[in-house]
């Protein structure tokens, strides 16, 4: 048996709607097949206020073991640094999520906004992520925060997080699989891997036909805002909802997954200098970029200049 | 001698943080002060933003309606570029917002709504056995089903633009994406699978059997007329709340509002009032059906957390600077107080059947009032009326798939516009003002700011708050009769808190 206990704080329950959509094993399947006991679920659960307040006590005083915490939404810190922005009962529920964390024995961040600040983490209400705030180590517990197994807060990136990053991250900590983190305590498994591995658009993005309009086939990168080629994840290796993908549909990759989601430049344009784009796919080096694409875009078949490539 | 007490109730399974105060006078509820306990401020993210960016933040705001969202914002951008966007967009989007809004029904009814069902205050009743066998989370065997079926349809948004939730692919023009005519039938085939499951399980019926039940007494007959009716999700809240007497409870004030939703394509099968499938209008206590007219829409602070300011403001002109402190008493909650004409409003599906005047729902107010049954009666059989629209416009963009997508639309400087539709949960409204290519204004109010809403300069209760008065309950530490009543108006919490902008121009959701 598996305790697991989810809290929401500032946020806006995306990560639950997507992990709701679970496939196989759904969610029911998965609590079950598991053995997962769900202690809590603000959206799901009906436990009576009175014994709600009981579990929490009983899990803040160690007395109720917490295998499993997990936290959808930003800590909210203001106003100056109180945390009255978001309150349960009365008091800050940020101490609530520090009391929890400190004696669960994994804790997963549930999302940008929970693992990095997100939406909020620039504004009044302060926000922050549980061990980073953006790129920077820290957040609500500290660098040197360790869960009672030993590993950092587990950051599930993304807006939302993807169900099957949920899914497999809560059976690999039930079935106590050990799960590698990236630098940003990202299971590589899920995020050792860009947006654009998958993406429908390789081969017109491969010879720089590019697109300056919506509803196109052309590649989304140069002109549109898409950071498929810096973002990592999964979501054109898994797909969403089993079926497709942001950039597969059109809609630029806007980098969600990425530590300093939101950024303030505009989503739909991509920052460029002469028209190169200044942030260039991870870790080129922009001398060898420029060369390869002006011969790549020479070379482009008459094929995918005039669209004829399905995506 | 009558015993007061006050007590607060945090109330869970609502989207978001909700705790209820209420003042009780030998257990039953004579007074109710609603308050959203989170603020979530986004200075400088939307304001400075770029013009489009409104498409990507605002869906964010809300998991669960993400989708409306996005509707909202790209009516308001394709309102400041002047555009009328080709049919197919029309299309493919009001069918990506049905779908959104079908899933969010059910699984509010059975994952949300019902389980309360399952509280140890009905041990006693007659059908609490079946309840939990029904509703009990995450194992009843309706719970299950839900959990299965709605994922499946949500597929037609990830076919259409790309995943749910979260995406972005409505933009002022149209849509990002001209879906090839097998992509369509794949939703098709999704879409048909979904409406019989709809039929069996949640109405019990045919989609045209329901269409017939006109009026109570035709309800009544619907309801005895065969086991398969009975056994259905819409059968058994029927025929627990009678069990349990619910019915009556949980009036509001008996004002309706609808924004409008929906708007018909040029060229359609499907026809509406007022070339929307959902129609606009304001009821007030004397029944008569006024036309919505969006500059009557103003918003109050007297009992919110923000600094006053005298009356109510249209959403063009309101202020929000957040004041946690003083006032004690007088504010409680983040929400603000939207009025329509200085009157407060309920809104979500009931209120779009009475604002249409749909003959069942305005024959069963006349006779039990705008009850908690009613509301969630008009939430679980909304899609009846939504699902063949939704097949038409699907078998309409098969016949016409070579037919445009996307009107091509050159930057936006500047102009202001507002997008108004019918969420899930009810009115959602975004204005929005550009200048030089950036957002320099961007409210929202939301269907929960409207139910939730606390009170007003002039005192008066929000929906709910009203609604929850005369309620009786039975154990104060479960207080599940308060939870029926709020929870019939699909509470959505993380869309209600306000969000600051650089300029301390609010908006919400």
């Amino acid at each position: 048996m598996t305790s697991l206990f989810w809290i929401q704080c500032g946020g806006c329950g995306g990560d639950t709607m997507s992990f709701l959509n679970a496939d196989c094993p759904d969610l029911t399947e998965l609590f079950a097949t598991l053995d997962i006991q769900l202690l809590w679920h603000p959206s799901l659960s009906t436990l009576p206020a009175a014994a709600q307040n009981e579990l929490i006590e009983s899990l803040v005083q160690g007395e109720q073991p917490l295998d499993i915490l997990v936290v959808e939404g930003s800590i909210i810190r203001g106003p100056a640094s109180t945390g009255m922005f978001d309150t349960r009962r009365g008091h800050p529920k940020k101490d609530l999520v520090a009391a929890l964390a400190a004696q669960a024995r994994h804790v997963v961040a549930a999302g940008t906004c929970a693992a990095f600040g997100g939406f909020g983490s620039d504004g009044d209400a302060e926000s922050t992520g549980l061990q980073f705030l953006k790129k920077e180590p820290g957040g609500l517990l500290g660098q040197g925060f360790r869960a009672a197994s030993g590993m950092p807060v587990i950051n599930l990136a993304g807006c939302p997080c993807h169900p099957d990053v949920m899914a497999g991250t809560l059976a690999a900590l039930a079935g106590g699989v050990p799960l590698e983190l990236d630098e940003f305590n990202r299971p590589l498994d899920w995020f050792g891997m860009t947006v654009h591995q998958g993406c429908t658009r390789n081969e017109y993005h491969e010879y720089r036909v590019e697109e300056w309009e919506f509803a196109q086939r052309g590649c989304l990168f140069f002109h549109m805002g898409c950071h498929g080629p810096l973002a990592d994840g999964p979501c054109n290796k898994l797909l969403w909802n089993g079926r497709s993908s942001k950039t597969r549909a059109g809609v630029p990759c806007f980098g969600c997954t990425s530590p300093d989601f939101p950024t303030s430049y505009p989503f739909f344009e991509t920052r460029n200098i002469e028209g190169v784009p200044i942030e260039l796919p991870k870790g080129i080096s922009r001398a060898h970029y420029l060369v390869y694409k002006g011969m790549a875009a020479a070379a482009a078949p008459e094929r995918l200049k005039k669209r004829e490539t399905k995506i | 001698m009558a015993r007061r007490v006050v007590r607060d109730i945090p109330l869970n399974r609502v989207e978001g943080d909700l705790e209820i105060r209420v003042e009780l006078e030998d257990n039953r509820i004579v007074d109710a002060w609603s308050s959203g306990t989170m603020f979530r401020g986004f200075e400088n993210l939307l304001v400075g933003r770029g013009a489009l960016d409104g498409l990507v933040v605002t869906p964010r705001v809300c998991g669960i309606c993400s989708t409306t969202h996005l509707m909202a914002a790209a009516q308001a951008l394709d309102r400041i570029a002047a555009v009328a966007i080709p049919d197919n967009a029309v299309r493919l989007r009001n069918l990506a917002l049905m779908t959104e809004h079908c899933q969010s029904d059910v699984r509010q009814s059975v994952l949300m709504f019902l389980p309360d069902f399952t509280a140890e205050t009905y041990q006693a009743h007659a059908l609490y056995a079946e309840a939990v066998q029904r509703y009990a989370p995450l194992q009843g065997e309706r719970c299950i089903d839900v959990v299965r079926q709605t994922k499946t349809l949500l597929e037609i948004i990830a076919i259409l633009g790309g995943q749910w939730p979260h995406s972005s692919f409505m933009v002022p023009g149209g849509v990002t994406y001209a879906p090839p005519v097998t992509a369509l039938n794949q939703c098709r085939h999704i879409l048909t699978h979904y409406r019989q499951w709809y039929e069996q399980r949640v109405l019990g019926c045919t989609l045209e059997r329901w269409q017939a039940v006109q009026s109570a007494a035709g309800l009544d007959a619907w309801l005895a007329e065969s086991a398969g009716h009975r056994d259905s999700d819409t059968g058994f809240l029927l025929r627990f709340a009678r069990e349990a007497g619910l019915q009556g409870l949980g009036q509001g004030h008996g004002n309706f509002i609808s924004y409008g939703s929906l708007n018909l394509p040029n060229d359609s099968a499907v026809a509406g009032a007022q070339q929307q499938l959902i129609a606009a209008g304001f009821v007030g206590k004397d029944g008569r059906t006024q036309p919505f007219d969006q500059a009557l829409v103003a918003e109050h602070v007297a009992a919110s957390w923000y600094a006053d300011y005298p009356g109510g403001r249209h959403p063009f002109d309101g202020e929000t600077v957040p004041q946690a402190t003083g006032a004690e008493g007088r504010k409680y909650s983040w929400g603000k107080a939207p009025r329509y004409q200085e009157q407060p409003a309920e809104t979500g599906p009931l209120a779009e059947r009475i604002v249409g005047g749909d003959p069942l729902f305005c024959d069963l107010l006349r006779r039990d009032g705008a009850d908690l049954v009613l509301r969630q009666l008009a939430r679980l059989t909304r899609q009846a009326a939504l699902l063949p629209a939704m097949a038409t416009w699907l078998d309409e963009m098969i016949a016409r798939h070579d037919q445009p997508y996307y009107a091509a639309v050159p930057p936006l400087r500047d102009g202001r516009g507002y997008g108004l539709v019918q969420a899930a949960r009810g009115a959602l409204g975004h204005w929005v003002e550009i200048a030089a290519g950036k957002i320099v204004r961007y409210q929202i109010i939301t269907p929960t700011a409207w139910n939730g809403s606390p009170r007003d300069g002039a005192g008066v209760r929000g929906p709910w708050e009203q609604a929850l008065l005369g309620t009786a309950i039975q154990d104060i530490d479960n207080p599940v009769e308060a939870g029926h009543v709020v929870r019939s108006f699909d509470p959505c919490l993380v869309c209600t808190v306000h969000v600051v902008g650089a300029d301390r121009t609010p908006w919400r959701c």
